[in-house]
């Protein structure tokens, strides 16, 4: 017993020995949380910049601008003259789009001439190309919509015959857990686990092999009484009990303060953060057992972590990805987290349809730990390569 | 001191830095890692990552409590859309929830009772359609074809009362005016033809900063013990425009490579002229040379870089406005975004690039380049002075 006491005294002593750990372990994670939550703030990017080309200059074309400018995703920023300046603006970044009213657009819908309205919108970015072109959509569908309707009225119909003939039919959408489209909650969900898992892996890396790189890894593994598992355990408990601290209070942020839906008990996100957690150091110690040399190491770690934010789809589904990558989002305890969190927090199913996940997310210490000889090995013979 | 000699020294010197710290790239594995393998490698794994582009055939269930004719040709023209797949047909709402909590299915369609009612009857039809979201991208592509289907099956009804009733003889039609639609630089709305362009640009300064902080770590930690660096002797001058020089002359080939042969390859956006990016890139790369050589000053380690840097590209990513538009953002992370060269280079090279914008469209971008450079570069010499008088 007393060996491994002594083995947890080291590991809590290495933690207190540098400034690093408590900026790795605290401080970046919760900043970066904070700094998403302050970013992200109004959750969906409302006024997008944008302009209209008025050829027209007439009281209907006037009426289509300011009926795009009351539209909540829409600011009506620029009045262009032609075509060329609009585009040259938006080359310039200045707007993300454009709608173009052509000339005698007004007297060729009264004179049942088809007109056409142009809407260009700017997709090398594509949240606001997406929003400002959901806008322009919309206040194209309504001009149309509106004139039809007066025709009808002109000629006697009633306002909902006139609204059944022109929308016979409706679908209504309803999206579930995040009516709101908010990003914020989308993102914020999603990319903070994973950058936790990204400092979890450096951390973990870093303060094994540091001790090869120091040399100090034969005394390291004598104080645990010569087992490399309680060695391991004496090092990573003490770290973990910082990074519970460190996700309890990210979930904190996000859930209490931030008012993000959750519509599970908060003990079983609590739960999954934690088997996260865990399972991030596992893998952690796995890179480490598998390539004792810190530079190494560390490398790898962090090309996993920072693909991890493409590979476990938080934004491009994994069945839409070729299967020969699509597959590596399996190694990845956090998108089993992201997955429980989707299925728990956000649509509120019981937990019988997250049980898989628990499970890989359990998993993840027993497998990792096998390779745990490789690391005793290159302890008790220390290399250490620049 | 004879001005033509002390710039003739100061050249000089600014060769050695050159030649030293190239040297020093050159035999540190860690250093061409982040120089060499990461610029060449990470667009090619990102773009095999997002290279499929669009979502399709997501799988919706549909719930038909109408069972006519008119709900059947509503569902099948759902299922003819690229971005939609009738997954299955379920009795009720309960199974649908069920194969929805079994992953099977995205989304649900439900039909009511009343549809072929109403719309026989000349009534307006409500179709309820209910979406997961726990990826964004879905519920887009699936509300982008719900929507073509609506305007779609709507037209059909429309057309088919005009022509029943007569009521609207000639003149009138439902759809007075039409939409024409152009999407400009990612025109087929791809997701690797919107992403990559601006992530090459973040790998290229992120890799590069990886890189000199590597280096500097280094040579701190062999300064501490007691080897001083191959050219301590140098002016601060010297030695900050060497290194930098070094840097950008390194990085060039690699630049080349990521920005014009990999959008080639994959059939990403790439319109713009290949001088007018050249000349925008190189004020991105000194600017990144210049920002890792003021960080490095604040690393003492070799793996320091892994803790300090690496989690940044994310907070770069979401800074540049690639995800989340600058427009929207608080004024103060407005602010620190206009210090990260990755904000301007993304920027201006996506116009670039995916846009055919000219470089002189792109002068606010370029000239904060310029203005980032020699800021860090003061920066630099300042430190590197610090640093020689601790020494």
């Amino acid at each position: 017993m007393s060996a491994f006491t002594d083995s947890i005294r080291l590991g809590a002593a290495q933690l207190t020995a540098r400034r690093m750990y408590v900026i790795a372990m605290v401080l970046v994670p919760l900043l970066t949380t904070a700094f998403f939550l302050s970013l992200m703030h109004s959750g969906l990017p409302l006024r997008t910049p944008v302009g209209i080309v008025d050829k027209d200059i007439s009281p209907s074309s006037r009426s289509v601008t300011r009926m795009l400018n009351a539209e909540e995703v829409l600011d009506i920023r620029y009045h262009y003259d032609s075509f060329e300046e609009a585009m040259a603006s938006v080359r310039r970044g200045e707007s993300f789009g454009f709608f173009l009213i052509p000339e005698n657009f007004e007297r060729d819908a009264v004179a049942g001439k088809n007109p056409s309205l142009s809407l260009f919108t700017n997709m090398s970015f594509f949240v606001p190309g997406t929003l400002s072109f959901k806008g322009f959509k919309t206040g194209a569908v309504l001009t149309s919509g509106g004139l039809a309707q007066t025709k009808l009225t002109a000629i006697g119909l009633t306002d909902r015959a006139t609204q059944a003939l022109l929308q016979p039919v409706v679908v209504d959408s309803h999206p579930i857990g995040n009516p709101w489209l908010n990003y914020n909650y989308y993102l914020t969900n999603s990319f903070m686990p994973a950058l936790l898992q990204l400092m979890i892996l450096l951390v973990t890396i870093y303060s094994i092999t540091v001790e090869i790189k120091h040399g100090t890894s034969v005394r390291w593994i004598q104080t645990a009484g010569g087992s490399v598992t309680r060695a391991l355990a004496g090092k990573l408990l003490p770290q973990l009990a910082v990074w519970l601290l460190t996700g309890m209070a990210m979930l904190a942020m996000m859930f209490g303060f931030g008012h993000f839906p959750l519509n599970c008990s908060i003990w079983l996100i609590a739960g999954a953060m934690a088997l996260m957690i865990v399972a991030s150091q596992a893998l952690g110690v796995f890179i480490a057992c598998a390539l004792p040399n810190p530079r190494l190491a560390l490398s790898v770690a962090a090309l996993t972590g920072i693909l991890t934010f493409s590979v476990a789809a938080f934004s491009y589904p994994v069945p839409s990805m070729y299967g020969a990558i699509g597959i590596f989002s399996y190694i990845l305890p956090v998108r089993y987290y992201f997955l429980i969190y989707g299925a728990q927090a956000l649509n509120g199913l019981p937990v019988y349809y997250s049980r898989f996940y628990f499970a890989a997310l359990t998993a993840f210490p027993f497998v990792c730990g096998c390779l745990a000889w490789r690391l005793k090995r290159a302890c008790l013979k220390p290399v250490y390569v620049p | 001191m004879n001005p033509i000699k002390s710039i003739s020294t100061g050249f000089s010197d600014i060769c050695r830095v050159f030649r030293t710290e190239m040297n020093a790239i050159v035999h540190d594995v860690g250093a061409l890692l982040f120089f060499v393998v990461l610029p060449l490698f990470y667009p090619i794994v990102y773009t095999l990552i997002y290279n499929p582009e669009v979502v399709d055939n997501l799988p919706v269930a549909v719930v038909d409590n109408c069972r006519s004719a008119e709900s059947r040709r509503l569902v099948r023209m759902i299922g003819a859309t690229p971005e939609l797949e009738i997954y299955d047909y379920v009795p009720d709402m309960q199974e649908a929830r069920r194969l929805w909590a079994e992953q099977k299915v995205v989304g649900v369609v439900e039909i009511p009772a009343d549809y072929s009612r109403r719309i026989a009857l000349g009534e307006q039809a409500h179709v309820q359609f209910f979406c997961d979201m726990t990826l964004l991208l879905r519920y887009r592509a699936a509300l982008n074809a719900l929507t073509s289907v609506q305007l779609a099956a709507g037209a059909e009804i429309t057309q088919h009362r005009i022509d029943a009733t007569g009521l609207l003889g000639g003149g009138v039609s439902a759809s007075p005016v039409g939409v024409d639609t152009s999407f400009l630089g990612d025109t087929q709305q791809g997701f690797a033809s919107f992403i990559i362009p601006g992530i090459v640009i973040l790998i290229l300064q992120q890799s590069m900063v990886l890189g000199i902080c590597l280096l500097r770590g280094t040579e701190e930690e062999r300064r501490r013990r007691g080897i001083p660096a191959a050219d301590s002797s140098m002016s601060s001058f010297a030695t900050v425009f060497g290194r930098a020089l070094t840097y950008v002359f390194f990085y060039f080939p690699a630049t080349i490579y990521t920005l014009h042969f990999v959008p080639v390859w994959f059939h990403l956006p790439h319109q713009g002229e290949a001088l007018q990016w050249i000349l925008f890139i190189l004020p991105f790369l000194s600017a990144s040379a210049m920002f890792g050589m003021m960080l490095s000053y604040c690393l003492r380690r070799r793996e320091d870089c892994f803790i300090y840097i690496v989690f940044t590209s994310v907070v770069f990513l979401f800074l540049s406005g690639l995800t989340w538009p600058r427009f929207a953002m608080p004024s103060f992370w407005y602010a620190l975004a206009d210090c990260i060269p990755a904000t301007w280079g993304v920027e201006g090279f996506v116009r670039i690039n995916s846009n055919a914008g000219t470089l002189y469209e792109q002068s606010g971008p370029y000239m904060w380049l310029w203005a980032l450079t020699g800021v860090y570069f003061v920066a630099s010499m300042i430190l590197q002075k610090i640093r020689k008088k601790t020494a």
